[in-house]
């Protein structure tokens, strides 16, 4: 008997080795008829099509691998583009859908060691300098340039919107933008709306409820909207803060939404010495930004309990959940909060405008010299170790065609092309986000992405720890302040910035 | 007879195997260690600095405090799991109805993936939305927030890993408890001795083998410990929960400083060794004594 | 005590039946509507039946290939004296010490870099994963079974090898079935943990070798965790583990009386 159990066991590990050891099983097909209908149904004129085909034909049955996170967005270019790529050309898309961590460790540690694995990656806009200082990425234009039989018709850099700026570099060009959105204050417009609540709000602090311009009113209305949670007895609170005590969530909320309102870019770091305390020329301590932090941090009264622990997730679930009157809320989330049944109970009750700010902000925000908001997203470049940048060349024009930006962002509620916000798609979707669209074309310009910082993670690494404490109520905002931009300062010698 | 050959040779894929996935990676490691090497510094190339690292780690406040953080967590949750462990093998090895199904559902906890775990916990614990928070709330009127308090957050981590790794415990108590000779036992009994005589002069004494290895497994994992907590607090509030291994995770991964990860690595696997082979000591010494 | 041990499954459980409107409204204990779109979501996704057929051979080839390395290591440190056992003992149960994030980069290179054979690395390989995954294993099989190895008399090897056996004969004839209930322990937590792990499964595969670990972290994103698939996933990759163990469980408690000599 136990004979037989060894046979078998014996006979078992084989197989399994066998099976393990065997060939890896073609990459799977982004199987989806929904797809290859879509693809039917975007079939482009003859002539383009068959440029793509003759474009790729050189390259046929080549595999190129990519890495993106698992948001909508990258789903949609994974599956639906993927797919409809790999028919006009002939080339197989292998799409490694990973979550935010991963997506930034992989890549650098492939193109670190030059390993070639991956043929293009998303490279969130923050990220780029990080990629750009270890000259880790390919220059598209260049490369563009050498093979001009690989320009498609339908690719133009210049149809982008002014994000590509962020990709750009001593005349290079190192990414084609994917997603972009920016991260605007939205509001209950129901609540606000409502007469009983707008007469007691007016009766209080005698001037009309309407989305916050600055500081003091936000203020004034979180007090109000918690005060009658409360006494309504509903699950209701003024604010949301994202300000989860052990996640990097909450440093970003406050470089990169709350003090710019407040007149401090950059993290409060001085890119041309690379200092940030204010003894040697940088903000991060400044009395603007101390006031900026411990404005946020009296935000967590009027927040809901679950602040301590809210990531950018948490935060969009809070104010989907109706259980905030306000907040900042990331523009990728706005648009499913607005009108996603399965997920939000607030659909067709929100607002959406520019965040409040300081004085003063708008006009630097005008002239350039600051911004009034977080302008987020990213692109897919090509790394420097990749060994098929031609067919990931055909690749990145591909997905960064017109005729596919309307679906696209229907899908991800993502735009990064001028011409997108016209499309009669985007058009009607708008009127279903309250404008989100018609905000972000017209109030872009204000917004900025992250500062250029080569060692951004690093950077923000160290600084974490403070935040959090000041979140957790350890230590209060100006000690915080002070302790980060001695920490920043550190970090910054050491990777050899500044003197 | 057998030849010194045949015992190399049994022992062979086994050396060979983990030679080159252990010893390998652990020369390289030792190496970078005494590199400054970071992905994004100015140069990006790693850069000779001999024992600096070192030199750096013994007086930097967030790696003494991740260590002595996780000394504590590790020292409770050790002991807590032995000690529960044992208790429920105890029970569990006789026989009665329903044996299997208890055995199958205590160690239930076990098959969960750690991440799902922390993910798990996470949910249970969220205020606002978690049920831990709703009904202490509730009930007892008790304001329970792992985002906002040092203190429910650590707790919490330590009732996460007790609740996931006792059934370790359990499950190899119970194989040796059921591997042992009940004639000494009974014979004991039968001689007059209580129980608890018994527990202690013979159970444990024959047990020690196994109890030396599930309480070095337990103390070498539980040093280690990373994706659970991380997801659960992600190493907050502030920074009271953020154990070694997460301390390393964030130098090596969020700061990519592979020189000084490295470093921290090597010192915390060299206090590792140097508390086991402390323990082990102590262990089979009492092991002896008992004899 | 089991009610505590079950309550975080049950809320896992809860939690995968929820639509996510459900899961943010007011936290009830009791679910009445059952979303399964949870389940069949996942399910009916070809990448993660991958994962999960990934998974499934990983964790199984690693514990069968653990358990019989296993044996027969403890089986030569046990009965013959080898210079430097001891130290050799020592030094494999600190394979398990190191704090894995350090690790991952030299490993890597060693996968991608170090074992080529043309285009073909270790890397985003199933059997990459199982041999590396016998790094942790390993030290805790070896270290396991010596006790029970070493309580297996010497006499019944020598009374079988007077009696002409081989080798062989007495390993499996003898040796394996005493050490039954550590072999059983030894392959149920082996799997568990080959099953279970993360670190490593998500810095070493892509597309390919991608465990069902490595799925559930993808649904946490920028756009809101999915926490319903989440922990239907979750929850379905409890069930294999649930099945073997059954399945093992029985091994682990085998009544023996110590001293026996079959024959």
């Amino acid at each position: 008997m136990f004979r037989w159990n060894r046979v078998l066991g014996f006979v078992i590990v084989l197989s399994m080795l066998l099976t393990a050891c065997a060939a890896p099983a073609a990459p799977a097909a982004p199987a989806a008829p929904a797809a290859e209908e879509a693809a039917a149904e975007e079939a482009a004129p003859a002539e383009a099509e068959s440029w793509w085909a003759e474009a790729g034909a050189p390259y046929a049955g080549v595999t190129i691998r990519g890495i993106s996170e698992s948001t909508p967005p990258s789903r949609y270019s994974a599956e639906v583009l993927g797919q409809m790529f790999t028919e006009a050309t002939g080339i197989n898309v292998e799409f490694e859908v990973t979550s935010w961590d991963e997506m930034y460790n992989k890549p650098i540690r492939d193109m670190e060691a030059n390993t070639g694995i991956y043929d293009f990656v998303y490279i969130e806009q923050d990220h780029i300098y990080s990629y750009l200082s270890r000259d880790f990425l390919t220059d598209i234009s260049a490369l563009l340039a050498e093979h001009p039989e690989l320009q498609s018709p339908d690719f133009d850099f210049g149809k982008f919107t002014s994000f590509i700026d962020n990709f750009k570099q001593d005349g290079g060009i190192y990414g084609v933008p994917m997603e972009a959105f920016i991260k605007p204050y939205l509001y209950r417009a129901d609540l606000f709306a409502d007469p009983d609540i707008q007469a007691a709000f007016q009766e209080q602090y005698g001037y009309e409820l309407a989305p916050a311009t600055n500081h003091d009113q936000y203020r004034d209305i979180a007090e109000f909207f918690t005060a009658y949670g409360e006494e309504n007895d509903l699950e209701l609170w003024g604010t949301t803060v994202q300000g989860h005590t052990g996640h990097p969530s909450a440093t970003y909320e406050l470089v990169e939404t709350i003090l710019p309102t407040f007149g401090v870019y950059n993290w409060g770091i001085n890119l041309d010495t690379w200092k940030a305390c204010v003894e040697n020329g940088g903000e991060m301590n400044s009395d603007k930004a101390k006031e900026g932090f411990a404005f946020w941090l009296d935000m967590l009264q009027y927040a809901p309990p679950e602040a301590t622990s809210s990531t950018w997730d948490e935060v969009a679930a809070t104010f989907a959940a109706g259980r905030a009157a306000q907040g900042w809320v990331y523009g990728e989330n706005a648009a499913w909060i607005a009108t996603d049944a399965d997920r939000s109970v607030v659909i067709g009750n929100v607002g959406v405008a520019n965040p409040p700010v300081a004085e003063g902000v708008i006009a630097d925000a005008e002239s350039g010299a600051g911004y009034i908001g977080y302008y987020d997203g990213g692109a897919f470049g090509i790394p420097y170790s990749s060994k098929n940048k031609e067919a990931a060349l055909l690749w990145v024009q591909f997905i960064g065609q017109e005729s596919v930006q309307a679906d696209w962002a229907a899908a991800g509620a993502r735009i990064v092309m001028e011409s997108t916000f016209d499309d009669p798609l985007i058009v009607e979707i708008d009127q279903k986000v309250s404008g989100y669209y018609t905000l972000m074309r017209e109030a872009g310009p204000l917004y900025r992405g992250a500062a250029p910082l080569p060692f951004h993670n690093t950077l923000r690494g160290n600084i974490d720890t403070f935040i959090w404490q000041a979140l957790a109520g350890e230590i209060d905002a100006a000690t915080a302040l002070d302790g980060a931009c001695v920490a920043a300062e550190e970090t910054m010698l050491q990777l050899g910035y500044g003197e | 007879m057998r030849s010194n050959r045949m015992g190399w040779g049994l022992l062979a894929p086994t050396l060979i195997i983990l030679g080159i996935m252990g010893l390998l990676p652990f020369f390289y490691v030792l190496v970078v260690g005494f590199f400054d090497w970071n992905v994004v510094s100015a140069t990006g190339k790693p850069i000779w600095t001999g024992a600096n690292n070192f030199r750096r780690l013994v007086f930097d406040p967030n790696f003494l405090g991740a260590m002595s953080r996780t000394l504590l967590f590790t020292v409770t949750v050790v002991v807590s799991e032995l000690v529960l462990g044992f208790v429920l093998a105890q029970a569990l090895v006789k026989e009665f109805p329903g044996k299997s199904f208890f055995r199958t559902i205590h160690a239930l906890p076990l098959m969960v993936a750690p991440i799902a775990v922390g993910a798990t916990w996470r949910l249970m614990t969220v205020p606002g939305f978690g049920i831990a928070p709703y009904y202490l709330d509730r009930w007892f009127g008790i304001d329970y927030n792992i985002g906002r308090y040092a203190e429910h957050a650590f707790a919490t981590t330590i009732l996460m890993d007790v609740w996931h790794w006792t059934p370790f415990v359990t499950l190899t108590m119970l194989a040796g408890l059921s591997a042992l000779p009940k004639e000494p036992m009974e014979q004991a009994l039968v001689d007059g001795a209580n129980r608890w005589q018994v527990l202690r002069h013979l159970t444990l004494p024959m047990m020690m083998p196994v109890i030396i290895t599930t309480t070095f497994i337990r103390l070498m994992d539980a040093l280690r410990v990373v994706d659970e907590v991380y997801l659960l607090t992600g190493g907050g509030p502030g920074d009271s929960t953020r154990f070694i291994g997460i301390h390393i995770w964030r130098v090596v991964m969020t700061w990519t400083d592979y020189g000084y990860g490295s470093a921290v690595s090597l010192l915390v696997y060299y206090f590792t060794l140097v508390l086991c082979w402390l323990l082990f000591i102590a262990l089979t010494q009492i092991g002896r004594q008992q004899e | 005590m089991t009610l505590i041990t079950l309550l975080p499954i049950y809320w896992l459980f809860v939690v995968s039946a929820r639509t996510r409107v459900e899961l943010f409204g007011r936290p009830t204990l009791l679910q009445t509507s059952f979303y399964i779109d949870n389940y069949l979501k996942p399910l009916s996704t070809p990448a993660f039946q991958r994962y999960l057929t990934n998974s499934l051979i990983v964790a199984t080839s690693n514990a069968l290939l653990v358990a019989v390395l296993a044996v027969l290591a403890t089986y030569a440190l046990s009965r013959w004296k080898l210079g430097g056992s001891d130290s050799i003992f020592f030094w494999l149960i600190t394979n398990r010490m190191a704090p894995a994030a350090a690790f991952i980069l030299p490993l890597y290179l060693l996968f991608t870099r170090a074992f080529r054979l043309g285009d073909a690395t270790l890397y985003d390989t199933r059997i990459g994963l199982i041999l590396l995954y016998c790094l942790f294993n390993l030290p805790f099989a070896i270290w396991l079974m010596k006790g029970m190895m070493d309580g297996i008399p010497i006499e019944l090897d020598e009374a079988a090898f007077v009696d002409g056996a081989s080798t062989w004969t007495v390993l499996t004839r003898i040796i394996v079935p005493l050490a039954g209930p550590g072999i059983a322990v030894t392959v149920i937590l082996s799997w568990v943990f080959a099953w279970n792990e993360y670190l490593f499964a998500a810095s070493l595969t892509s597309v390919q070798a991608r465990t069902i670990t490595t799925g559930l972290a993808e649904f946490v994103t920028v756009t809101g965790t999915n926490w319903g698939e989440m922990a239907a996933v979750s929850f379905i990759s409890l069930l294999p583990a649930l099945i073997f163990l059954a399945f093992v469980q029985r091994y682990i408690v085998m009544g023996l009386t110590f001293g026996a000599v079959k024959e």
